[in-house]
């Protein structure tokens, strides 16, 4: 049992869940009615209204009302939304037991100890009907779930089914009302037709207290005193009974049936809940309380919940735990389902069955270990009893039908938990507390002193996570040594995060973000159950309570992202969706918004650039957004965010944006504000904004000190006139005295009638006259002229050496991302009309585009050609009458190996290297070059392609050499050792192997574009160079069908065609073209060229320098054919528009002014040496490889082209896949 | 080689750290464990004469090219006589220079003395060499029995998985990949795992691990080999190779690989000798 919820209070009588929220009602022996949420555990309301006991208690199914019927024989009919008792129906003479609505009717059914049951109509308040016959208390009374019928429980020590269709009949046809006020005054009259007793079922011989029907069987399930719990069973005409469970030692309080297994859960007041077995009616699993006893049960109409009032409280629980159990590896998920193990694929959302497991345990598997690496999982049972706990390792079957699975052979032990530790490894707590260490066959190999410890996790490879009673403990396994611990309390699942860098604890209200070393970063702690939780790519742990999905930053920042209706169990995390499993373990994908999370890990991750995306493109706005960054100190990045004034204001003035807040000021247009602007850009020395601040707040004491401070003398002055003009004595004198004005001080003075400070003023700084004119005004007789101290010293200011007109110089500090990306939005307008200015200069460059459109489009049809079927393995035939010869090389050393056993060491002999099985297992040049074997390459590459000349290839042997081996290191200060790739490594055991390649048709292929782009640049030696570089690798490819052999011959026709072509034109510029003969000679040549098979795009280049020496020439005929082709091939338009204009030229004239040795109409092939044209029908000589042709003196020469075969030599031709040796 | 105490073993770091070639990690945790068991230093320090000197040995055959000849002649005599087999580090050290001297016969003689798990590691890291995978897979078969747990162990595993191939290099592979996990990853198990991608020509996979061990160190010579292989393999253009190449020349001009290099570019500038066409221009 798994105690979801308990509360303590007066006895519980009544129990109802509410079918769709997580509430339970429970009435009470003192009068109370409360109304839990089971799942906040939170009381959320309580009803006070009866006098003494409630028994009977009801959730109405739809609408927001309950019922309760009490001691004071009183039904109530309560709405909770409103809050209170709607109205009480009266009519029952004694306690009332219970009170039920109908699913359907506006029904409520009570059962009473005044010996009657009641139907009553809620909504006209009345009562329908009575139904009499028993002759005792009527303990229970209640509606069929589907049909017209109602069970009751008595104390008359029966059961009784009553049929209550005629009720429904009557009630609920046409004109019901009537009779319904006819069926109440005659309810002793007419009571008897609207319902009658079906059957009368008599068995238990105490008082039965509780009855009720099977959901969707003809069953009735019944609890009596006489400490039994009865199952009954009925038909049309006819019940009876089935069975009986004993066990309970004191009355049966209450019986239900389970409503989705084949249980019946029962309590009593023996203090305990029974489990029954329907099927076997043999009890199944008992929960004991010490003190309390049992009286009412409750089961939830859709959920595996259940509620038990006892003598001091209530518990919400459930039978078993519905958390699938399941594993997560890359985008596989493992889970188990029914009785298979299902495995779901993220990606394609392909979900199969991958194995059926071993039957046997009645507990479901509690939790799973999956192993990537031998594909073996460990499903974890756990039993009621923990020390029966057992767990199951399987090999996962690598092929199964997913309709009908495997079910491989599992190997089951006790223990309480098994996780992997290592790829075939892995740990084991058994019942003693103890780890053990099994390897794959299920055999302990090592035993592990462990502190102590009740539960195992996974820990990545070597490690567990240990947890006691108050912490979690990383341990490693092979140095049997605890790494470190961390504290919380009860533990129940771990995540680590892909990268195994962080791990979430996850307690029951509690989650702990912890680093590898199990340094807890960040605490969190919820009300409300943690469910299941999964990393999200960039970091953030995603987790479910009962009814949230949340989220939480490895710095501790927390939230909700939405709500749930009932609880999932997260498996992974990916951008916005969710993957889960529902109790069902149905596979689910929620879509949740991630833009809190992400926006507040950028804020911590300081990636401001994409804070500033998600500001200006995400809907972000709030006060909780705005209070969030101004709490995490990001007032700069709020700013952004705040439409409203003031609040911009004093963000502003928070990050000292000086000139936001000025902004904000100016809109605002308040004292206050520029008072504060005015402080504060006084601190950064800002004074033409404090200025600023002073001139609008009008303060002029301020704002005449300022301009003292800042030597601005001239506005000094101006404060000193409108210090005059306001009659501002003191100020006016205070400037004055600023500026060292002395005849205006003295002015003052006079004005002001300080006569004798005036004299003394003008008489100090010695300004006799003044101070004369002032002695005349003096009354001898009266006032007394004031001595004038001599050593009196001048008070003059120091005049400023240079106003400060300036602000203060502020340290260059890199403006914050946000003020500059804030910045650059606005000049963003500029910046575009720049680029309008340019774009017309790049024309020039447009064309080169165009060119390179025209490749690209070649290149992809090259690719097409290339990619199919590269790298498919090789059959095996041919390579299998190839190493007769091995056998007996082999047994010699594994015998010497052998002697060594009689004491004398015999060092053995060297072995067969792979390499030398490749020169066994292959005829084909590059297998024998990767070998190492250069000398029979060599003699292969003479036969088959007739090479006679080495050199060339010496670069191409030792890369492909060097690709041949790689390096892994033994023991430290020892040589490597060395490893051979081999294409073939998956089935060519050990002398079959052939080396992998690495040299791809598709590779060459796309080399070509290079050597086009060298051609169009017109760097034709570099293109020749690496024309031959390809032609020369196609020998040293291996491909595996015809069609590539087709294509490699194809590669080497091209290399040819150009290197020829090129070679020839590099030829012709080098010619004189002094006298005309030298002149016909290169247009000759020119013309030639035009017939080596090219790209399009160099054709065009080639007829064009044709047709303009042919013009030149005066050949017009030939000159407009030239142009013809150039047409066809569709040029750019102004060189079709020159071409046409010259063609035009031509046809004028058509004929040839002279003779050539060219003649386009009669088909030819070109001397790749002496360049001159031989005619179809001559003698001709081919190289073996390049298949370019030579007149026949040239034979036994080196072919120009490849420059490493002989021209003319005998072969067996080409051979790149084995393929060609069949 | 180290001192066991009860269950736990105090070393278990330092060795570790050897063995996967964590070297800096190694000195760090040697130096901490010297702290921390002075008394177990001491008690190696007077019995261990003989084992330092061989490791003197070892050192100075490495560091010096010319006295090489000698301490072989000098090895040789020693061998000849009597060996105290109990000395480990004595015949680990005769037996890497052996094999430095490519003398494979004596440095299986020397090691076929001792039974720790090191003697065994290193004799199937010779056999190995010799593509003797059959004797090898005995020897690692002794050690499992020894203890199939040890590092060493796995590691042995794991190399002659490589040299069996098939489906075995993904169990190389996965010791690798424990060991990284576990400890941390260095330069000799990042090269193990791209030499089994390599083998199982996961041209791709390898290319992430190489690009790790070359961020740790750029001129590592076995890396800068592999990466050799590797580009070439992913069909890189031909100069990206003869970088690496000429990095490993300029650095590393004693590596094995190279002389290996050499010796086959002479070789093919011989047999080039024996091909001419029947006619010249």
């Amino acid at each position: 049992m798994l105690t979801k919820f308990e509360t303590k209070s007066a006895r519980v009588k009544g129990l109802s869940f509410h079918p769709k929220r997580p509430w339970v009602l429970a009435s009470l022996h003192n009068g109370v009615i409360q109304l839990w949420d089971y799942r906040m555990c939170t009381l959320i309301d309580k009803f006070d209204e009866h006098d003494g006991p409630v028994r009977g208690i009801d959730f109405h199914k739809q609408q927001p009302l309950f019922v309760s019927g009490g001691d004071d024989y009183k039904i109530k009919v309560w709405n909770y939304k409103l809050r209170r008792c709607l109205f009480t129906l009266l009519g029952h003479l004694d306690y009332i037991r219970t009170t039920f609505f109908h699913h359907e009717y506006p029904w409520i059914l009570s059962a009473s100890d005044d010996q009657t049951i009641r139907i009553w109509n809620w909504q006209s308040r009345t009562c329908v009907c009575v139904l009499t016959g028993h002759n005792h208390y009527v303990m229970c009374a209640q509606f069929h779930p589907s049909e017209d019928l109602v069970v009751s429980a008595s104390l008359d020590q029966t059961v009784r089914v009553w049929d209550i269709s005629g009720l429904r009949k009557k009630n609920l046809s046409p004109g019901a009302v009537e009779t319904e006020v006819r069926g109440i005054s005659g309810v002793d009259l007419f009571g008897a037709s609207d319902a009658v007793v079906k059957h009368v079922l008599e068995g238990h011989d105490r008082g039965v207290n509780w009855a009720a029907f099977h959901p969707s069987m003809p069953l009735i399930v019944s609890g009596a005193d006489d400490r039994q719990v009865k199952i009954w069973r009925m038909n049309e005409s006819k019940a009876w009974e089935l069975d009986t469970c004993r066990g309970h030692y004191n009355n049966v309080s209450c019986a239900v049936f389970h409503p989705r297994q084949e249980l019946i859960l029962s309590n009593s007041e023996d203090k305990s809940i029974r489990v029954w077995d329907m099927s076997k009616r043999t009890g199944v699993q008992t929960f004991r309380r010490d003190h309390d006893r049992f009286w009412v049960l409750g089961a939830h109409p859709n959920l595996n919940l259940f509620a038990a009032g006892h003598d001091s409280g209530m518990i919400v629980f459930k039978l078993e735990r519905e958390r699938p159990a399941y594993a997560v590896h890359g985008n596989m998920l493992y889970y188990v389902k029914d009785r298979f193990l299902r495995q779901l694929d993220f990606n394609s959302s392909k979900d199969t069955a991958v194995m059926q497991l071993r039957s046997g345990s009645k507990f479901p598997v509690f939790s799973m270990s999956y192993n990537p690496a031998e594909n073996a999982v460990l499903l974890c049972t756990r039993a009621t009893n923990l020390e029966n706990s057992t767990y199951d390792l399987y090999s996962i079957p690598k092929e199964s039908d997913s309709q009908n699975p495997d079910a491989p052979e599992g190997k089951r032990s006790s223990g309480l938990t098994a996780v992997w530790v290592a790829r075939n490894r892995f740990a084991v707590l058994d019942r003693m507390h103890s780890l053990l260490i099994k390897n794959l066959k299920n055999e302990i190999v090592k035993k592990v002193q462990v502190p102590s410890c009740e539960e195992i996790f996974y820990a990545g490879t070597g490690s567990l996570l240990l947890r006691d009673a108050d912490g979690v403990t990383l341990f490693d396994v092979q140095q049997k040594r605890s790494l470190a611990t961390v504290k919380i309390a009860k533990v129940k699942y771990v995540v680590w995060s892909a990268d195994t860098s962080h791990v979430a604890l996850l307690a029951k209200h509690a989650i702990m973000i912890c680093n590898r070393k199990l340094e807890s970063l960040c605490n969190i702690h919820e009300n409300i159950r943690v469910k299941s939780g999964a990393w999200d790519e960039s970091g953030v742990f995603i987790y479910t309570t009962s009814n949230h999905i949340k989220y939480a930053l490895t710095s501790g920042d927390h939230g909700i992202i939405r709500t749930l209706d009932l609880p999932i169990y997260v498996t992974r995390v990916r951008g916005n969706s969710v993957y889960c499993l529902d109790r069902e373990c149905r596979p689910r994908v929620l879509t949740i918004d991630p833009t809190e999370y992400r926006f507040k890990l950028a804020l911590v991750n300081r990636k401001y650039d994409e804070v500033l995306h998600m500001v200006r493109n995400a809907k972000l706005v709030g006060q909780s957004i705005i209070a969030y960054l101004q709490k995490k100190g990001y007032p700069e990045v709020a700013l952004h965010f705040v439409k409203d004034e003031k609040t911009r204001f004093s963000l502003a003035l928070e990050c000292g944006n000086i000139e936001v807040a000025l902004e904000a000021a100016k809109a605002l247009d308040e004292r206050s504000c520029w008072e504060r602007l005015g402080e504060a850009a006084l601190l950064q020395g800002h004074h033409q904004v404090v200025e600023m601040c002073y001139q609008r707040t009008k303060n002029f004491d301020k704002l005449t000190f300022l301009y003292l401070i800042t030597g601005n003398l001239a506005k000094l002055r101006k404060m000193m006139k409108i210090a005059e003009i306001r009659k501002d004595m003191s100020g006016h004198y205070q400037a004055a005295l600023y500026l060292g004005d002395v005849t205006e001080r003295v002015r003052i003075l006079k004005n002001c009638g300080q006569k004798s400070l005036a004299y003394l003023t003008a008489a100090t700084h010695g300004l006799d006259e003044e101070a004369e004119a002032l002695k005349e005004t003096f009354d001898p007789e009266k006032e007394t002229v004031p001595e004038v101290d001599p050593n009196a010293q001048l008070l003059q200011p120091p005049p400023p050496i240079n106003p400060l007109d300036t602000n203060w110089p502020l340290l260059t500090v890199s403006k914050g991302f946000f003020e500059g990306a804030i910045a650059a939005k606005g000049k963003a307008g500029q910046m575009a009309a720049d680029l309008d200015m340019d774009a017309p200069g790049g024309e020039g460059w447009g064309d080169d585009a165009e060119l390179q459109l025209d490749e690209d489009g070649f290149m992809d049809a090259q690719e097409g050609l290339g990619d199919e079927g590269v790298g498919r393995e090789e059959g095996g035939g041919w390579e299998v009458e190839e190493d007769l010869d091995l056998p007996p090389e082999l047994d010699l050393p594994a015998g010497a190996g052998g002697g060594a056993e009689d004491g004398f060491f015999v060092p053995p002999t060297k072995g067969m290297s792979p390499t030398q099985m490749w020169c066994n297992n292959s005829q084909l040049p590059v297998d024998h070059i990767l070998a190492g074997s250069f000398e029979t390459a060599m003699r292969l590459l003479h036969d088959q392609v007739g090479v006679v000349n080495f050199g060339p290839y010496k670069s191409l042997f030792m890369q492909t050499l060097s690709r041949g081996r790689t390096c892994y290191l033994g023991l430290p200060s020892l040589p490597c050792l060395r490893s051979h790739p081999q294409r073939n490594w998956k089935d060519c055991g050990a002398k079959q192997g052939l080396p992998a390649v690495g040299l791809r048709l598709s590779d060459l292929i796309s080399r070509l574009q290079q050597c086009y782009q060298l051609t169009t640049s017109g760097r034709f030696e570099e293109a020749v160079e690496r024309f031959r570089v390809i032609l020369l690798s196609v020998p040293l490819l291996v491909v595996d069908n015809k069609q590539e052999i087709a294509e490699a011959q194809q590669l080497i026709t091209i290399c040819r065609e150009y290197i020829v072509g090129l070679t020839m034109e590099t030829e012709r510029k080098k010619l004189p073209k002094d006298t005309l003969d030298q002149q016909k000679r290169l247009c000759e040549m020119a013309a030639y060229f035009t017939h080596c098979n090219l790209q399009p795009v160099h054709m065009v280049l080639v007829l064009r320098t044709a047709l303009n020496l042919f013009f030149k020439l005066r050949n017009f005929k030939t000159a407009a054919g030239f142009a013809r082709r150039l047409l066809e091939l569709g040029p750019k338009p102004d060189v079709a528009q020159q071409t046409r204009k010259i063609l035009a030229a031509c046809e004028k004239t058509l004929t040839d002014a002279h003779q050539l040795n060219y003649d386009p109409h009669n088909p030819f092939d070109l001397c790749a040496a002496s360049f001159v044209p031989l005619y179809r029908g001559r003698p001709v000589e081919k190289c073996p490889l390049s298949g370019a042709c030579y007149s026949p003196p040239y034979k036994g020469q080196i072919c120009r082209v490849t420059q490493v075969t002989e021209i003319g030599k005998d072969v067996i031709g080409l051979r790149v896949s084995p393929l060609q040796f069949r | 080689m180290a001192a066991q105490q009860g269950d736990v073993d105090e070393l278990f770091d330092v060795k570790n750290a050897y063995y996967i070639g964590s070297y800096q990690q190694c000195i760090n945790e040697a130096q901490k464990v010297k702290r921390k068991y002075a008394v177990v230093l001491d008690d190696i320090k007077t019995n261990s004469p003989p084992e330092l000197q061989a490791v003197r040995m070892f050192a100075e055959y490495l560091s010096s090219q010319n006295k090489r000849d000698a301490i072989v002649a000098d090895l040789d005599k020693k061998m000849a006589k009597s060996v105290d087999a109990a000395n480990t580090t004595f015949l680990l050290m005769a037996g890497s220079i052996y094999y430095h001297e490519m003398n494979t016969d004596a440095a299986l003689r020397t090691l076929h003395q001792g039974e720790s798990l090191e003697c065994m590691a290193m004799t199937i890291q010779v056999l190995l060499s010799l593509d003797r995978v059959d004797l090898a897979r005995k020897e690692l078969k002794k050690m499992q029995e020894q203890d199939e747990d040890a590092t060493l162990t796995q590691l042995a595993t794991a190399w002659v998985n490589i040299a069996v191939g098939g489906e075995k290099l993904q169990d190389a592979y996965y010791i690798f990949q424990e060991m990284s996990d576990k400890y941390s990853s260095t330069l000799l198990l990042l090269n193990g795992q791209a030499a089994c991608y390599m083998a199982q020509n996961k041209w791709e996979e390898a290319e992430g691990v190489l690009q790790e061990a070359l961020d740790k160190d750029s001129s590592h010579p076995e890396t800068l080999i592999n990466l050799i292989v590797l580009t070439q393999h992913m069909g890189k253009a031909p100069e990206v190779t003869s970088r690496y190449l000429s990095q490993l020349k300029d650095a590393h001009r004693a590596h094995p690989f190279l002389k290996d290099y050499l010796a086959k570019e002479n070789e093919f500038d011989r047999l080039v000798m024996q091909y001419a066409p029947t006619a010249t221009a």
